[in-house]
């Protein structure tokens, strides 16, 4: 009797695993176009930086026999030209403008919204200013060029103030303002989303009491508000020290030319001119390693930095 | 009646008070004032670009319309319409659109639906395998090496199966997924449904939310897309609106007068106007994303919130 039943079971668990297995397979197979579509695209270019490291021709291969190991004879001829330098200190002066504007803005932003009360005029606000996202960079960087050109909208008003009516396009000075501005146009409403939902989390009997206590208007911001955001502005500073080095390089293509290559190129325009157009693929690819390397590192640091002065981190 | 009148007056002095947080009243006009500056500068450069497109020519070329458009003009767009190269740029960007968004839904769901299943063998090492490309990726060019090995250079899949998938939208949907209670799923494999029954009857008519969220999002970004297709694309037969747009707009290479045969009174008319056309053009392609994001604004703010959960 006893036997029977082990017996049982044992035919049982057999079918059980037997289900599992089918089940796995079949779990598997559904996921099997998407997985192989991640390799490919996703885990190969992470094995061709490779290239960095070889002399690379394409119709070379970078596996196997027949490959030219350079070691970091691409790293140093980067870091000694005089390019290094200038694509960091761009990198670094567009991405200071765009931290002290662009990352303050949907937070200013955010607080003013909430201060007004009226309803209907307020969503107003926030549709408007959503807008500019939805305009593609082509047509942005468009619109500007035209506005900034001489006669356009932007030097006649300028030219009411007194500069000159010029095409500011081509005058290396405009150059970081113009990018900080449209980048600033386009990104504060939506990225002020994020801070009205934080805005919002935060308990309205704070303000309540923080009102019998008498406290104005710029307390309330200060004392409770911004607390409240804290948590969300330290993630989100992380982020941006982390792509310190990777400016909007779709917007600068759009904006430079060759007159102001000196204060507009970065390390993604860089190396779309000498990689793809110009063809050098292992130099343009140990550059690209090379300032993604840094820009790890200052992540690194900023969360550490972070995590010990506030006590909020990435990781 | 005049008590009545009274009252409104009341109520109406109690609503204006709402509106003014208590607090100093020149604070709160000034916000008011900076809050309708904002308006104005968002909204105006659109504007501008919008009455310069219907302006006369002539009054359009000075570039001195300010508040309404100077004269009325559709000619701009009169020859707009007739160039073909627009519209093959339109056709692809709405072939490239259509394409990549059914096929980042469905590569959603496939690889969302398995993770969620307690069954799965390995599946740490699967959330692993898609935490990674996350942080780490190969940069533009071996990633550029690769679409010239697969021999997707200079065709139009370079623009839909490179983007077809999003390992972000996967775990978005994927923690949708395991918000639905598994009963329901047990309950159907009792009744004898397969996992595709499951996935189809069950899973994907409950998570319509989400989905609308990410279809709205790849809408709008491949709408706007032009950088992929500029590394790939080299010839203008395939190349999304965009791209066209970029070439008429920021390289200045494409003037308009290549569209139509007529002789050299419009010759010199179109050289006047081809500042125009650039802004005609501008209209003429954004106007159905402007038109139509307010609707869709909604699933914007969802997919904000729902990123934010994840951080």
């Amino acid at each position: 009797m006893k036997k029977r039943t082990e017996k049982k079971e044992k035919k049982e668990k057999k079918k059980l695993t037997k289900n599992l297995i089918r089940t796995n397979i079949s779990l598997y197979l559904m996921m099997a176009p998407v997985l192989i579509l991640i390799i490919i695209f996703c885990y190969v270019p992470m094995y061709g930086i490779v290239i960095a490291f070889q002399d690379y021709f394409p119709g070379n291969p970078f596996i196997g026999e027949g490959v030219k190991w350079v070691g970091l004879k691409y790293f140093k001829r980067f870091v000694q030209s005089e390019y290094f330098f200038r694509l960091l200190r761009n990198s670094i002066v567009l991405s200071l403008y765009n931290l002290i504007f662009g990352f303050t803005a949907p937070i200013a932003f955010a607080i003013l919204m909430d201060q007004i009360k009226a309803l209907k005029f307020k969503k107003l606000v926030q549709t408007a200013s959503y807008m500019p996202y939805f305009i593609s960079t082509v047509v942005v960087a468009g619109m500007v060029i035209s506005f900034v050109d001489k006669d356009g909208l932007i030097s006649n008003a300028l030219s009411v103030l007194g500069l000159p009516n010029q095409n500011w396009r081509i005058i290396p000075q405009a150059f970081p303002v113009i990018y900080t501005v449209t980048n600033v146009w386009k990104g504060f409403g939506f990225g002020s989303i994020l801070y009205f939902s934080t805005i919002s989390s935060i308990d309205q009997g704070l303000y309540e009491s923080a009102k019998i206590d008498g406290a104005n208007r710029w307390q309330q911001v200060t004392n409770i508000t911004l607390p409240g955001l804290k948590r969300i502005i330290m993630i989100q500073l992380i982020m941006a020290v982390g792509s310190v080095l990777s400016s909007n390089t779709e917007l600068i293509l759009l904006l430079y030319n060759a007159n102001i290559y000196e204060v507009s190129d970065v390390i993604g325009t860089y190396s779309y001119r000498l990689g793809i157009v110009g063809g050098q693929y292992s130099y343009t690819a140990a550059a690209g390693l090379f300032m993604s390397v840094i820009a790890f590192t200052l992540t690194f640091i900023a969360n550490k930095v972070s995590n010990r002065v506030t006590g909020y981190g990435l990781w | 009646m005049v008590r009545e009148e009274a009252r409104s007056e009341v109520s109406r002095k109690k609503k204006k008070r709402k509106y003014f947080r208590e607090g100093n009243r020149y604070a709160t006009i000034l916000m008011y004032v900076i809050a309708v500056l904002i308006i104005f500068v968002t909204i105006y450069p659109m504007y501008y670009v919008l009455i310069l497109s219907l302006s006369e020519p002539t009054a359009a070329a000075t570039m001195h319309v300010y508040v309404i458009p100077k004269g009325f003009s559709l000619q701009a767009y009169n020859i707009l319409i007739k160039d073909m190269e627009l519209w093959r740029a339109y056709r692809n960007t709405i072939l490239y659109v259509s394409a990549t968004t059914v096929l980042m839904l469905i590569t959603c769901v496939l690889v969302a639906y398995p993770l969620t299943c307690k069954e799965l063998v390995g599946r740490k090492y699967l959330n692993m395998f898609l935490l990674i490309p996350m942080y780490f990726g190969g940069g533009m060019i071996p990633t550029f090496l690769l679409i010239l090995r697969l021999g997707l250079y200079d065709s139009p899949l370079s623009q839909i199966i490179p983007c077809c998938f999003s390992i972000w939208y996967i775990i978005l949907v994927k923690s949708y997924f395991s918000s639905i209670p598994e009963e329901l799923r047990d309950a159907a494999k009792i009744d004898g449904a397969g996992i595709w029954m499951v996935l189809f009857r069950i899973y994907i008519p409950m998570s319509k939310a989400i989905l609308a969220v990410i279809a709205v999002y790849t809408i709008v970004s491949v709408w706007n897309s032009w950088y992929g297709a500029m590394l790939y694309l080299p010839h203008t037969e395939w190349q999304p609106l965009q791209l066209y747009l970029r070439r008429v707009l920021v390289e200045m290479t494409r003037t308009v007068s290549q569209m139509s045969v007529e002789q050299a009174k419009e010759q010199a008319m179109r050289a006047l106007s081809n500042a125009q056309m650039k802004y005609a053009m501008i209209i003429f392609t954004t106007l159905p994303v402007l038109c139509v994001y307010p609707f869709l604004q909604k699933y914007f703010v969802k997919g904000v919130m729902l990123g934010s959960l994840k951080e």
